[in-house]
């Protein structure tokens, strides 16, 4: 019996999804997808494994330490797994959508696979859904993404949504104004929002970066607190543009729950402008984050990735199936009418003794009784 | 885990918890009675603000409670915070209690003529592989961890290895196990840690917490 059973091992961090998750995630995959193209994005597919050097060329250059690589028999050419879809949406708008008219509002979904999970996220094949919105640099794109991510959660029952608004460039950026020469402890000290820690990298600038740390919070007070910061030059710039979103976004959605944390800076290696991460209260990690990047041919672009694990963790429990049990006899035209009302109509193909026990047995709710479904219980 | 509902606060057992007792009474907290006796066999403590309970657990398993959001806020020391590096944790407050540091250590005989610059490989016994890897590496030193869960001065006399990577306060454990502190890793205090999580959907109520941890720091230092 054991060994039967030892077959069954999948390497970490890769599972098997089963009734009734699978059809849950893939009915929530495809509800988001449909609210996305109610806002004009068009689903897109890339394959699942490409060519190490498209991959991993430009944005996809934060990749590369979490993608499997596999060598093509055919081409002998090294070829890469996606391990972020974000960047083939890049290379798709770059050169076969060239010629599409911009901004490009784009959607995909799809499972990636990466080298390593994390303590909170030991997952290694992930199911990634998203958008891009590529070629336009205006802060409404990066409102529009940031209220669609909140609209299509909605949409899809989540709630107690709360997104955090970040500047990636911000730090980098302070870095090279103030000539700060170890910039890598002070990295990893705001990382942690370690503030001692800071106090000590930051040296003489010890008081700008502990307001930086301090203004993280609420949109309204952090926004403030940013802005009394005089920052000048083009950190000066990235704040105000932050107004110019903040504002936006409070506009298209009055009710959406907004923070703002200026140093975030993990996860957004390739990000350029500014990025968000999405949370729920209670639910362990992100739900997605998203942000602005270059895309292929230096083309500004915005979108966000949402990870399915966490979206359903959000989630209530799925429904239980309208599930019908035809005992023999059932006329095929009958279980047809049933089928197209929406029922999931299981036909007997022997006999049973007890018709009852045998629809449990089966997992069904109703079982066909007098020419209508009953309900068991 | 809770959603909205009350806060838990993780705390370590042992030295850490006595240091933190006047912290916790100089920012109002309460706890029940029993949190104060080391014997009762409670895990879990309500205080005097229906909206936080204690739950004493073990130094490094702080870190592994309030990176999982099962605990949203808790005091870790900086050695722990070190040594689990995860991004689910900040520590946006040194608490200034617990001081301490991590060190290398050896025999005194041994450091006469040893010379760390020429290290190539090192086997060290640790609590902190994570750390010492790290603090080797980056000095161009590969190390061999022996992960243990304590007493490690114990591990040169008998000969498990010649180094250790520890904690040490006064010195006096070290100097008793004829041991020599050879090389600086970290100063360590205990730090106020928050899931991340919490603090982007919570940020109010944990902000409202961080601030008055920080003005009974303030009020001890004065």
């Amino acid at each position: 019996m054991t060994s039967s059973l030892e077959s069954a091992l999948l390497p970490a961090g890769l599972r098997d999804v089963l009734p009734p998750e699978a059809a849950h995630e893939a009915a929530i995959v495809e509800a988001l997808i449909a609210r996305f193209a109610a806002h004009g994005y068009e689903r897109v597919r890339p394959p699942l494994v490409e060519f190490e050097e498209s991959l991993l060329g430009g944005a996809g250059a934060a990749t590369a330490g979490q993608t499997f690589r596999l060598m093509d028999p055919v081409s002998q050419r090294m070829m890469g797994v996606r391990a972020d879809i974000t960047v083939q949406i890049a290379r798709i708008a770059a050169s076969r959508l060239l010629k599409a008219a911009r901004p490009l509002r784009l959607s995909y979904a799809g499972a990636v696979l990466r080298v390593r999970g994390t303590p909170i996220m030991p997952e290694r094949e992930l199911r990634q859904v998203g958008v891009e919105f590529v070629g336009s640099a205006a802060p409404g794109a990066d409102a529009e993404v940031v209220a669609l991510a909140a609209d299509s959660l909605g949409a899809v029952g989540v709630t107690k949504l709360s997104i955090d608004l970040n500047l990636p460039r911000l730090v980098p950026l302070l870095v090279e104004q103030l000539g700060i020469r170890d910039a890598a402890t002070l990295r990893d000290a705001l990382d942690h929002k370690d503030a001692a820690r800071v106090a000590e990298a930051a040296g003489v600038h010890r008081t700008l970066f502990g307001a930086l740390l301090a203004a993280a919070g609420p949109a309204p007070e952090a926004m403030r607190a940013l802005s009394a910061l005089a920052l000048g030059g083009r950190a000066a710039q990235e704040i105000s543009r932050l107004e110019a979103v903040v504002g936006l976004i409070a506009e298209a959605a009055p009710e959406l729950s907004l923070t703002i944390d200026p140093v975030e800076h993990r996860g957004f290696e390739y990000h350029t402008g500014v990025g968000f991460s999405i949370f729920v209260a209670g639910v362990r990690g992100e739900l997605g984050r998203g942000g602005r990047y270059i895309a292929g041919a230096g083309e500004p672009a915005t979108g966000f990735t949402f990870a399915m694990a966490t979206v359903l963790r959000a989630l209530p429990p799925p429904l239980a199936a309208r599930r019908v049990y035809l005992p023999m006899g059932v006329p095929a035209a009958e279980a047809r009418r049933l089928r197209a009302e929406g029922w999931a109509a299981l036909a007997a193909i022997e006999p049973a003794s007890d018709i009852a026990a045998e629809a449990r047995r089966l997992g069904c709710s109703h079982v066909y009784r007098a020419g209508r479904p009953a309900a068991l219980d | 885990m809770t959603s909205d509902g009350a806060l838990v606060l993780a705390v370590p057992k042992g030295r850490i918890q006595k240091e933190l007792m006047p912290l916790l009474a100089k920012a109002g907290v309460v706890p029940e009675r029993a949190f104060d006796d080391p014997d009762s066999r409670q895990l879990q403590f309500a205080t005097n603000d229906p909206g936080l309970s204690l739950v004493r657990v073990r130094s490094f398993d702080v870190a592994s409670f309030v990176a999982f959001g099962a605990a949203q806020l808790g005091v870790a020391g900086h050695d722990v915070l070190l040594e689990f590096d995860d991004p689910e944790i900040y520590a946006p407050l040194d608490l200034g209690i617990g001081r301490c540091r991590i060190m290398v250590a050896e025999p005194v005989e041994l450091s006469k003529t040893d010379d760390p610059s020429r290290w190539s490989h090192v086997r060290v016994a640790t609590k902190y592989p994570n750390v010492a890897r790290r603090h080797f590496a980056a000095r161009g030193v590969q190390a061999e961890c022996i992960k243990l869960n304590g007493a490690i001065e114990l591990a040169p006399r008998l000969g498990l290895c010649r180094r250790i990577v520890d904690l040490v306060s006064t010195g006096r454990t070290l100097a008793e196990n004829g041991l020599e502190e050879v090389e600086h890793i970290a100063h360590v205090t205990s730090r106020l840690a928050v899931n991340r999580s919490a603090l982007k959907t919570r940020p109010r109520e944990i902000g409202a917490w961080i601030e008055r941890f920080r003005q009974a720091v303030d009020a001890a230092a004065a």
